[in-house]
């Protein structure tokens, strides 16, 4: 390992508490809130969902998103998919009986070429129709790396605004307990060229939301 | 003048003419401004933003030893080194040096205009590693050579056939001008570089003390990726990057991401703390954080201009910019374009070759109008025109000049005398069919636009005759 102590960090550090001793005038203005209040969640969260292209399920209960992993998957190229080992993606899946390969997040991470992920989330937040993931979602990979990211969801996790996202990410010690964390909002796009704006770059061409309205 | 200053005059009048140039930017300034608007009115007041913006930055630049130390603790408590560099040589020598240590043959890089300002590819391109930027536009320019057009849409400058001519060039692309196929001729190409790189090189947008983790922005995916795969994973950024707390971000990605792009909110908002922890399915074996200070520390202790340290990199000034929409992106011939460049740039490479940059602005303040932090932009391009003339970096020619040019305007006889001996001067040469040539005082601006009709009264002998007062 290199060692990370070196003279420019005293040297750094001694010129910035020396300049810090004064403090620099502060501009005063608007104190209100920033945005109004999300006042239904989930409607809030579908439409941010279309508006930022992510394809949005809510179902009723187990059957029902079982049915609708299974419509998502149908239009999946044949091929491996990932799936993050947690006892709700086990059930869910074994409920869909699709038949393709599937790796387990306890296998290791995903292939390159696997043609769908499908993980759980640590929240959902309407105001900006988001997905929050960590590496506890069956890791870094697996929420960017194939064409097709599905996230199994259920109503508890949605939370209002960002304020509120980062609220739970305290409370239950998310930022903690992961080396990594990522809020996914609609598929990858760029608009590089042109200003034009394509979906797909480098990661998933389709994020796919099953929100399930019990829990 | 200094060398970098005439460079910059030639650039400027060769892009400022060039048409073609000119409407590419047009159109994507246009198609940014509409997204801005439309972003706008997603918030409830946007003045609010700005200011909670504005006191977030202002908070951690004006006790940034604490949160500096607080992020560093939270790193290595989490695994995770953190080194300070005073300057480039000494943050390319430790990357260099990890790199060597590691094995690494090669490098992806995502977006970090810090890399850019320490010149990092070059350096490890001599140590024979290969260096793939993965940012479309940034591959785009590494392709061509070029250094960043923009720092948020850094090929803003070509249109789809010249990207489309570059990648059949370099990289035996089938010609195509769809712009969905170029993208796919881009993700097949760096696909492989992600999965073969030993490591990732990202920026960072913000560094968070009290969670001790790096946040990156991203639309494509690249940046995710970068700091996914490879074994060895390197932030490279500023030390002014870090913010107080998590919560912040609420705030911040939502603000950068509407004066960015115009969107509500960016595709990846990624937060990394640390190499792969025990149990986690995969991540980085090692993890990085280089605090570059190259001229910060100095400018942190200058308060009249410290604020220029709450910059977030968004662009909205250079967008707003006429001069930037005029001569584009690498007239300036510096890291950073635009007005946020021509206030930081004097102090990152010294103020007696860079001054000249402070100087090419019309001190319109569009800049500072549009500033998500509240940056007074203008009034820093002043300041640094004041410290210059102090530092006595002026040639003799002009202090002679505007002495000359003082003696006459403190005088209104004076005045009139020479304005009137200018606009018969002027009336004279023009009527000679003499306009634009060497012979010309009008020249710079004569030479490529129609001289406007010398008036015979001034606007004094007009307003004498129609109000009969002085």
């Amino acid at each position: 390992m290199a060692s990370t102590d070196n003279p420019s960090r005293e040297r750094i550090l001694g010129r910035i508490r020396a300049a810090v001793q004064t403090t620099a005038p502060h501009h005063d203005g608007p104190a209100g809130p920033m945005f109004a209040p999300v006042t239904d969640p989930l409607d809030r969260f579908q439409k941010e969902c279309v508006a930022n292209i992510t394809e949005c399920t809510v179902t009723a209960d187990a059957a029902a998103s079982a049915a609708a992993l299974a419509s998502v998957l149908a239009s999946v190229p044949p091929g491996e998919v990932f799936v993050q080992d947690a006892p709700d993606l086990r059930a869910l899946v074994t409920a869909v009986k699709d038949g393709r390969p599937l790796r387990w997040s306890s296998e290791g991470p995903p292939n390159e070429a696997s043609q769908a992920t499908i993980t759980l989330c640590e929240a959902l937040v309407a105001q900006t129709g988001s997905v929050l993931v960590s590496a506890a979602n069956g890791g870094r990979q697996a929420t960017v790396i194939a064409p097709v990211h599905i996230v199994f969801a259920r109503l508890s996790q949605l939370v209002p605004d960002l304020e509120a996202a980062f609220a739970r990410v305290y409370e239950r010690g998310i930022a903690s307990k992961n080396s990594y964390v990522c809020l996914i909002t609609g598929s990858s796009r760029t608009a590089d060229i042109e200003k034009i704006l394509i979906m797909g770059a480098h990661g998933p061409r389709r994020l796919i939301v099953v929100l399930e309205k019990t829990g | 003048m200094s060398t970098a200053a005439q460079e910059f005059l030639r650039k400027a009048a060769e892009k400022s003419a060039d048409l073609v140039h000119r409407g590419i930017v047009r159109w994507n300034i246009d198609q940014y401004d509409t997204g801005v608007g439309r972003g706008k009115t997603r918030f409830a007041d946007w003045d609010a933003a700005r200011q909670r913006c504005h006191d977030i930055k202002w908070e951690a630049v004006n006790h940034l030893d604490r949160y500096l130390l607080q992020f560093e603790q939270k790193v290595k408590e989490n695994g995770g080194h953190v080194f300070w560099a005073e300057n480039g040589e000494e943050a390319r020598k430790y990357i260099c040096d990890v790199a060597a240590r590691t094995g690494v043959k090669k490098v992806v890089k995502s977006k970090s205009m810090v890399s850019e300002e320490i010149h990092l590819a070059q350096a490890m391109e001599k140590m024979g590693i290969e260096v793939v930027e993965t940012d479309l536009g940034e591959f785009i320019v590494q392709l061509r050579n070029e250094p960043p057009y923009h720092i948020v849409t850094p090929a803003m400058h070509l249109n789809r056939k010249q990207v489309s001519d570059l990648f059949k060039e370099k990289l035996g692309a089938a010609e195509t001008q769809d712009p969905p196929e170029l993208v796919a001729i881009a993700r097949r190409w760096l696909r492989k570089s992600f999965f073969s790189a030993e490591m990732g090189i990202s920026g960072a947008n913000f560094l968070i003390a009290d969670a001790g983790m790096v946040t990156i922005t991203t639309n494509e995916g690249n940046g995710r990726l970068s700091t996914s795969v490879p074994r060895i994973q390197v932030a490279l950024t500023g030390i002014e990057k870090v913010i107080p707390r998590l919560q912040d971000l609420a705030t911040l990605w939502p603000t950068l991401a509407t004066t960015g792009t115009g969107q509500p909110i960016t595709c990846y908002n990624t937060l990394m703390g640390g190499p792969r922890r025990a149990g986690e399915v995969d991540g980085p074996e090692e993890f990085h954080v280089v605090l570059v200070d190259n001229g910060r520390s100095e400018l942190l202790a200058d308060i009249e201009q410290r604020e220029i340290l709450h910059c977030i990199r968004c662009g909205a000034c250079i967008n707003a910019c006429p001069v930037f929409r005029n001569i584009g992106g690498h007239a300036y011939g510096v890291t950073y374009p635009g007005p946020i460049g021509s206030v930081l740039e004097p102090h990152l490479r010294g103020l007696k070759e860079y001054q000249h940059l402070s100087f090419a602005s019309s001190l319109c303040g569009a800049c500072t109008d549009v500033c998500p932090v509240h940056i007074e932009l203008h009034h820093h391009l002043l300041h640094n025109r004041r410290n210059a003339i102090h530092e006595g970096t002026h040639s003799a020619s002009e202090r002679l000049g505007m002495k000359m040019f003082r003696w006459t305007m403190m005088d209104a006889g004076r005045f009139s005398f020479f304005g009137s001996l200018g606009r018969t001067a002027l009336r004279m040469i023009h009527g000679m069919g003499l306009a634009g040539t060497a012979l010309d005082p009008m020249r710079p601006w004569t030479k490529d636009r129609a001289a406007p009709a010398m008036p015979r009264e001034s606007f004094r002998d007009l307003w004498r005759k129609q109000n009969g007062v002085h």
